[in-house]
This record gives structure tokens, sequence and C-alpha cells, in this order.
């Protein structure tokens, strides 16, 4: 008896495994279905984005922006305490249309690329306005973490069947609280501290 | 003396706004020089800054000076000036007004085209007289510079003719561009 009773048990157990993943399954999906709704995962488009920044030279209005950056964006309106935000910005890519100007951005006593090669935002805090949405998070710049706030707005199409989102916005970072501004550059007379960010990026919904 | 021109002599208007130009060419001139010698950075941006501002205000007051000569009656050359004396000084005068213009201009194109746009003193913006575009700048630094040895030589012209009046002619040429008597001398 007690030899057949172990076989039984030993032949049994795969449709006890299977049983098992079967609830697994159902309480999964039916966890997803009866719970906040799934949050689309975005990932840029570059080619149709654009991210810029404007600063006071000498007293003028001057222009610049990043060719190099990635963005990944995990947004639904419907709930926005599942959302991320990240930007990864290769700071070498910075390009105010004049080289030397450039080259200067990227020295060691502004950018200074070669020890700090990227700037990183990452929100995970984001919340509704009266106009948009507004992400809080931190932002890492020149090896100093700190807290920038990023009004936004967002909203969704669907261009050749695919699910689109076109998110654009501004804030404004003051370069002396990130270092941005060694030596010489520490004075913001010939170029300013508040410098204007503008974004305008199109994202494209991917699988998580 | 007064403030308008006579036939006879400068007014304070013309003497002040000619003697004001004369300081700010001056002054633009060590901007430039130490600006050059100038790595980038913020004390070159500072400098090139002033330049910018100072030169547009050169450029200000040019106008009103051409603005001012016109409604007023222009101070006679000598009689005894011979027919190629006369037409140098013809000349002289006719390109300092010139180079007053141009070289404000060429400064201001010269801006734009590489992409900075001009303050004047941080209190506005000027906008942009050109598009930006490289090998236009560099034909616009060449002007510039040009334009400023040119400036250099007639300003050479100028003064000589101004001393030589004043020293060999002993006449009224010099001083009645200053607030000095006159001595009835042309």
């Amino acid at each position: 008896m007690r030899r057949v009773r172990r076989a039984s048990w030993t032949t049994g157990w795969p449709v006890v495994a299977a049983a098992g993943m079967g609830i697994a399954v159902w309480a999964w999906v039916g966890a997803s279905a009866a719970g906040p709704a799934a949050v689309p995962h975005y990932a840029l488009d570059p080619a149709k984005s654009s991210l810029e920044f404007n600063f006071d030279q000498a007293g003028a209005q001057n222009k610049g922006k990043f060719t190099r950056f990635a963005v990944s964006f995990d947004f639904s309106p419907e709930n926005l305490a599942a959302g991320r935000l990240e930007v990864t910005v290769e700071m070498s890519s910075a390009d105010t249309g004049d080289k030397e100007r450039d080259d200067t951005l990227r020295g060691g006593d502004l950018f200074a690329v070669a020890k700090f090669p990227q700037a990183h935002y990452t929100a995970t805090q984001l919340t509704k306005t009266p106009t948009g949405y507004e992400a809080v998070g931190k932002l890492t710049l020149r090896g100093v973490t700190r807290d920038v706030r990023v009004p936004f707005t967002f909203r969704t199409a669907t261009e050749s069947g695919a699910s689109v989102g076109y998110m654009s916005g501004k804030t404004t970072v003051r370069r002396l609280d990130f270092g941005v501004g060694q030596g010489d550059w520490k004075a913001t007379d010939q170029l300013g501290n508040d410098v204007g960010v503008s974004f305008a990026l199109r994202l494209s919904a991917a699988a998580h | 003396m007064g403030i308008r021109n006579t036939t006879q002599r400068w007014g304070a208007v013309s003497q002040s706004l000619h003697w004001l130009i004369v300081v700010l060419l001056i002054v633009q001139v060590t901007l430039a020089e130490m600006a050059d010698e100038l790595p980038i950075g913020v004390k070159k941006l500072t400098l090139l800054a002033r330049h910018k501002s100072v030169g547009i205000t050169i450029f200000a007051l040019a106008l009103l000076r051409l603005a001012w000569r016109l409604q007023n009656p222009t101070p006679l050359l000598p009689g005894t000036l011979k027919p190629y004396e006369r037409a140098l000084a013809r000349f002289t005068h006719v390109m300092l007004y010139v180079l007053l213009f141009a070289m404000p201009l060429s400064g201001w194109m010269m801006s734009s085209a590489r992409g900075f746009p001009v303050s004047w003193f941080h209190i506005f913006q000027l906008p942009d007289l050109v598009p930006k575009n490289k090998a236009l700048y560099d034909t616009l630094v060449t002007t510039h510079v040009t334009l400023a040895v040119v400036l250099a030589v007639v300003v050479t012209l100028h003064v000589a003719g101004a001393l030589k009046h004043h020293f060999i002619h002993k006449d009224d040429v010099l001083r009645r561009m200053l607030p000095l008597p006159s001595k009835g001398k042309l």
C-alpha cells in the first residue's frame, strides 16, 4: 500500500505543478486586469526629438542643443504613480553652432566632459498640474545632484498603427548650483546663471 | 560759443560729439588690442562685449552727429587752401564719416554672422543684421580689420592737417573745434 501511494504521488506531481502554474498565470492576468492600468513604456525617437538650451552670453540670448541623449518614459495619465522618467544626456554632444564655444563648454571649467561625460535626470514623482504634468526628480550634472522640477505636456497619437507620445516642456537650471562654471566662469555677467532647457520629444510606445 | 555751428566755428554740440567720439575710438582700439591678446575665456568675452557696446554707442553718436551737421551751417575751409588741399580735406572728412558708420556696422554684422547676438551694455539686445554664416563671418573679420587700418591712416591725415593748421599756419582750424577763443584768422 505504501509503495502504491508513493508511486501515485510521484506520478501525480506534474499535474499538481501544472495546476499551480495555471493558478499563478490566472492570478497574474487577473491582477493585471483588476489592478491599475498597465503603464506604457516609451522610447525616444531621436530623429524627431530635440533637447535645447538657451543662455545669456554678454547680455544677449544664445541657443544650443544636445544632439545625443536617451529617454526612457513609463507614463499613463491614469496611473501617474507608476510613471518614471529617465533622461541621459551625452554632454559632449552640446552644440551651440560655434566650435570654439563648444570646445570651451566641454572644458574643465564648464561641463568637464572628460570627468563627467553624462548628465542624468530621474523622476519617479509625476503629478497633474492645471496645464499638464510636472516631474519632480533629481538631476545629476557635473557630479552634483539636485532636485529639478520639469513641467511638461504629453499627448498620444496613433501613427501608421503605432502608438506614439509627444512630450514637450521646459525648465530652468541654475548652472552654478551644479558647479558648471569654475574659476572666472563663476561670474555671471558674461554667462548667465539661469540656463533654460526645453525639449520636444517624439516617443514610441514599446513593450516593457 | 553757441550751441549751433556757424560758418566760422563749431558749436558746443558738434565739439562735444567730436571729442566724445575721439575718446571712444581710443577706448575701442584699447579694448580690441587687449582682447586680441587673451585666450578664450570670461576676460576676453568681457572686453569684447564692451568693445561691441562702445561700438554701438559710436554708431548712435555718428548718426546724431551727421543729423546735427545737416541741420547746421558747416564752418568754411580756410580760403588760403590750395585746390588739392581742399580736396584732401574733403576726402578725409567724408572718409571719417563713412568709417564711423562702416566700422560699427561691419563689427555688428561680424557678430551676427558668428551667431553671437550683440547686446548694448546688457541693457538691450540688438537684432541680428545678417544670418549666421561662417564664410561671411571670415569676410567680415577681414573687412573690420582692414577698415580699422584705413581709419588709422585717415585719422593720421586728419590730425596731421589739424596740427599743421594750428602750429604752422597758426589759424583757427583746430581752435574752432575747441572751446578756445577765435584768433580771427582762417
